[in-house]
């Protein structure tokens, strides 16, 4: 295939805006699989990407198109993971393409990833070709995303599209739109090798699995090749490329998209973002400088049964394989027993991974409250990271902490400013900026859109803080955040005290103004949560020696069976085995037995 | 009599089980009537509203399952239970009874209890019912308070329940029990002492107190859950009972069960058989058979009951299983801590080839330390603790792999 007949784009897109099912539809329009053969928006081949609607891992479909001028092309069609915990792949992914199919919902308009995702695409220098879709919904109003779309984004409206992603309508002449819009790629096949990892996944027969983007040179079955930025050797021992399914290839050349298979063992031996080149006389310059991912969010993993704990480790170390930004360590808890202290990429990061050990492992886990790295610089000059409140230094100890900050964008209707402000004061925002975008129906009256900017710590975000905003704004509102770096706070460590034993599971970092009211929160919530034990107990949060609510649980009085005759007694026996299997997925903190959703509880309050 | 006439039962095992225990020792049967004019608001029993035109061919069946049992077995206790039994005529008690007679060897005293409901109730029939052979009453009483009463959706008021007392005392019944019903949503203290020392008053000799349990189904869960009543409240349940048990030992009854109590001697015989691992047999839908270390249950669906027995097919089984080593074991503890003579440790021994002390060593001192158990050389007890928190210690008895 000459190289000018390529056209290597991605679909990028705000959560169920239609990313998928576009995906689904060039696939069947291009003839790669017949209409019967696609399984629902089958790109997303695990099933909880499929219900979430989110896509983590990107894959790559190679595409045949025969345009309308008669000539042949090769469309390279890269799915990204849509959601900014993954910003780092969802980069990577775009310097792997020439184009992006901007998709927009004609019934929401703009709303906040759209805006992140486009700002990448165009630090990328990709051609953007913006698209409308839903365009079939009753609720649709293309009209007035159009405007916004051209105040906001500064296109034509001759440059919009619009399309049907369900129905198809619109989405032939998107395909000719992308071949005639996005350019070809550059780079040359007589130039020495340099392809860009920009997804990688382990197989258990094949070993991790790299996805590239041949940029120069030429890729062949059994070349042997080094990557520049880790340095590890490796051999292509299969090389090939979607259509959708795995296709052997024996070369790529230039501006081509494909697979490899090196047979290594883990994700983390070839890394996302990194170049590759022939072993002996390679290229000169990487491609693009790649970075580590930087875990944000971290929480304490630990089997809800102590003798799980061999069956968790080999869990984490499984899912390690093929997910490079996860990292875990060791940590011991006196309530909890042997567990993980792991770092995630994000919340949904973190929602994931525990849904996967939980599912594809069969396990059942106690997560802590989340928390961010602190960094804290004690008084005798030491410096700590700190990702664990069990590790926060006593109050006497602390010179200075440091927490990370994120910049804050919300897309609501302007009707909801007022009770997002509020959420936001109640969340430590601080705010910075309104923009106006464009107009939309809310509940069937035209409103006005604002993005509203804020500053917030992480820490705020991490519990309750997403639902609170989705809840009052109706749902309408979307969000980003992206990292904006470090800075000083005054905080304290909250404990919270079961029976007078410190459960450090419930340990949060906050600061001192909040101590009272989420002490008394946690606190009640527990209440509610612990069932009546035999004995009375009493539930505290204190900051340091400093007790700052406290509830008692009554002890129980009554739990016997009135009526054991004759036949019921089988019946009965069966209810007395249930309540003792229920005593087993108990956590003991001390005496008192807790069931394992308790700790899920206290995990979402904020 | 049709003796020796073996069907397909559930399993060939279950056949010679069945067909060697009938020679042993005198046994328990109980008979269930699954027939109810109304469902009662907290019912989860195996009853069926508007179905008394099939009861003929019920009674007609019963006499089949009692035929395909017949045998020279002593019987110790006889026990209709449903439902309403009361709605079973007392020309359709005599023929059962008579039946029954033909297939078994009563005893001079057996004990023939039929439970009455106060609503069904027609001139002479209690008496019709004596003349049967039927020598002991248990009274579905619940509550002397009409706004309890129809909170329960009972057929009756207090009045008609307190005039069936004294038309069985008419008839001259000396062995009565009155059932009653406490931890009802929003009851008072005061409202439940004034039920009981009513019914007390009236110095039957045995009293069955029950805690109101409801499954999900039953209609009162239902409007406790649409917040229409109050929840259940075990706290109060706790002081009702501990109420009950100072009242009825002032006034002489023995509490020789968790939930029951009797004049000395007057005891049931039935359910203590129950509680004692006795043997006994169950017949109609839904019913029970504790035989040859086999506990039994009776397929529960009436139409399904009614189309086999009628067609001569045997009663299916809707659970069988096997009643023998740890589990025994735990169900004999568990049925004997129920008694206030709690578990006679040398008996157990004997009968188990085992220590009790030494075996549940760690189970017995975690509860003994919990308060909830206590123990002398001869008997291992609920504590008055234990009686109301008496799952915690049944379900510590329990074997660690199912059997």
């Amino acid at each position: 295939m000459d190289q000018k007949s390529i056209r290597n784009f991605c679909i990028i897109a705000h959560i169920d805006h239609g990313k998928s099912t576009l995906a689904d539809r060039l696939i069947e329009l291009t003839g790669a699989l017949r209409k019967d053969k696609i399984i629902q928006q089958v790109m997303d081949s695990m099933d909880l990407e499929r219900e979430r609607g989110i896509t983590i891992k990107a894959k790559a479909v190679r595409l045949s198109y025969h345009s309308r001028a008669g000539k042949l092309f090769r469309l390279n069609l890269i799915d990204t993971p849509g959601h900014v915990d993954f910003s780092y792949e969802v980069s990577r992914t775009l310097v792997a393409c020439e184009g992006a199919v901007l998709v927009i919902d004609a019934t929401q308009g703009i709303q906040a990833q759209t805006l992140a995702n486009i700002y990448i695409a165009m630090e990328h220098n990709l051609e953007v070709i913006p698209v409308i879709n839903k365009i079939d919904l009753p609720g649709s109003e293309p009209d007035h995303v159009m405007k916004e779309i051209e105040t906001v984004l500064g296109f034509k409206s001759n440059e919009v599209l619009l399309i049907s992603a369900k129905t198809g309508q619109g989405v032939p002449e998107l395909i000719e739109a992308i071949v005639h819009r996005v350019p070809p790629p550059a780079g040359r096949s007589d130039l020495p090798l340099r392809a860009l990892i920009f997804d990688s996944h382990y197989d258990d027969y094949k070993g991790v699995v790299a996805y590239i983007r041949v940029v120069d040179g030429v890729m062949e079955t059994g070349a042997k090749l080094r990557l520049m930025g880790q340095g590890t050797h490796l051999e292509v021992l299969e090389l090939g490329y979607f259509a959708p399914g795995p296709t052997p290839e024996d070369r790529l050349e230039a501006g081509e998209v494909g697979y490899i298979a090196t047979g290594l063992k883990s994700v983390k031996e070839c890394r996302v973002g990194d170049t590759i080149t022939l072993a002996s006389s390679g290229a000169r310059q990487p491609l693009i400088g790649y970075e580590l991912p930087k875990p944000m969010v971290f929480a304490g993993i630990y089997p809800t049964q102590a003798d799980e704990y061999a069956d968790l480790r080999e869990a984490i170390e499984k899912l390690n394989l093929n997910d490079a930004s996860l990292t875990f360590e060791p940590e011991s808890s006196p309530i909890l027993g042997q567990g993980f202290r792991c770092g995630f990429l994000g919340l949904l990061h973190l929602d994931i991974v525990i849904e996967r050990l939980e599912r594809e492992f069969g396990l059942s886990l106690v997560v802590t409250v989340p928390g961010v790295k602190f960094m804290v610089t004690k008084t005798d000059g030491e410096k700590l990271a700190v990702t664990s409140p069990i590790d926060f230094p006593e109050p006497n100890e602390i010179q200075k902490t440091e927490e990370p900050w994120v910049g804050i964008s919300i897309i609501t209707p302007s009707g909801f400013i007022g009770a997002l402000m509020d959420v936001m004061q109640e969340y430590e925002g601080l705010y910075k900026h309104t923009e106006y975008l464009g107009q939309i129906t809310v509940m069937g009256e035209e409103s006005q859109r604002v993005r509203l900017e804020y500053e917030m710590p992480l820490r705020s975000m991490l519990t309750t803080f997403y639902d609170s905003l989705k809840s009052r704004s109706r749902g309408y509102a979307s969000l980003d955040h992206e990292f904006l770096g470090y800075r000083e706070a005054r905080l304290v460590k909250l404990d919270v005290l079961v029976n007078e034993l410190k459960v450090d599971a419930f340990s949060r970092i906050i600061p001192p103004e909040k101590a009272h009211d989420t002490g008394k929160s946690v606190v009640a919530k527990l209440k509610e949560v612990i069932p009546r034990q035999l004995f009375k107990v009493p539930i505290q949060a204190a900051v340091g020696s400093r007790i700052v609510a406290r509830e008692d649980i009554a002890a129980r009085r009554k739990d016997v069976l009135a009526k054991c005759y004759g036949g019921d007694i089988t019946r009965k026996r069966k209810l007395l085995e249930k309540q003792k299997e229920g005593k087993k997925k108990m956590k003991m903190i001390g005496r008192v037995e807790v069931p394992k959703e308790a700790f899920l509880e206290i995990m979402k309050l904020g | 009599m049709q003796t020796g006439r073996l069907h397909r039962f559930y399993s060939r095992d279950a056949a010679i089980c069945y067909n060697q225990s009938v020679m042993r020792e005198p046994i328990g049967l109980y008979i269930h009537f699954p027939f109810c004019r109304r469902r009662c608001n907290y019912c989860s029993f195996v009853s069926y509203e508007n179905r008394e035109p099939d009861i003929p061919v019920y009674l007609e069946c019963l006499k089949r399952e009692i035929s395909l049992h017949a045998g020279r077995t002593g019987l110790k206790s006889i026990y209709f239970g449903g439902g309403t039994p009361s709605l079973i005529t007392a020309g359709q008690f005599s023929e059962l009874l008579h039946c029954i007679r033909q297939a078994f060897v009563m005893e001079q005293h057996t004990e023939i209890t039929v439970e009455i409901n106060p609503g069904t109730l027609v001139p002479g029939y209690l008496n019709d019912l004596r003349s049967c052979g039927v020598n002991r009453l248990s009274i579905g009483m619940q509550s002397l308070n009409d706004d309890e009463l129809r909170l329960l959706g009972r057929l009756h008021d207090a009045d008609e329940a307190l005039r069936a007392y004294r038309s069985a005392c008419d008839a001259g019944y000396e062995n009565i029990n009155l059932d009653l019903i406490y931890g009802l949503p929003g009851q008072s203290i005061e409202s439940w002492q004034q039920t009981l020392n009513l019914a007390a008053s009236l110095d039957p000799r045995h009293l069955s107190l029950y805690c109101l349990s409801l499954e999900t189904k039953a209609r009162l869960a239902e409007e406790i859950e649409a917040g229409l009543q109050p929840p259940l409240d075990p706290d109060a349940a706790a002081g009702q009972y501990e109420l009950a048990e100072g009242i009825l030992e002032k006034r002489g009854y023995c509490h020789y069960e968790i939930s029951n109590w009797a004049k000395p001697g007057y005891e049931c015989r039935h359910n203590l058989s129950c509680w004692l691992m006795e043997p006994y047999l169950g017949l109609g839908a839904s019913a029970s058979s504790y035989l040859n270390n086999r506990r039994r249950t009776n397929i529960a669906c009436l139409d399904q009951y009614i189309s086999l027995v009628s067609s001569g097919a045997s009663v299916p089984a809707e659970a069988d299983e096997e009643i023998k080593g740890d589990l025994k074991q735990a169900e004999a503890i568990i049925l004997s801590l129920r008694l206030e003579k709690g578990v006679d440790i040398a008996g157990f021994n004997h009968e188990y080839g085992i220590d009790l002390l030494d075996c549940y060593h760690q189970r017995i001192t975690e509860l003994e330390e919990l308060g909830l158990i206590r123990h002398n050389e001869n008997s291992l007890l609920l504590t008055p603790a234990g009686r109301l928190l008496g799952n915690e210690v049944f379900w510590r008895f329990l074997p660690e792999q199912p059997v």
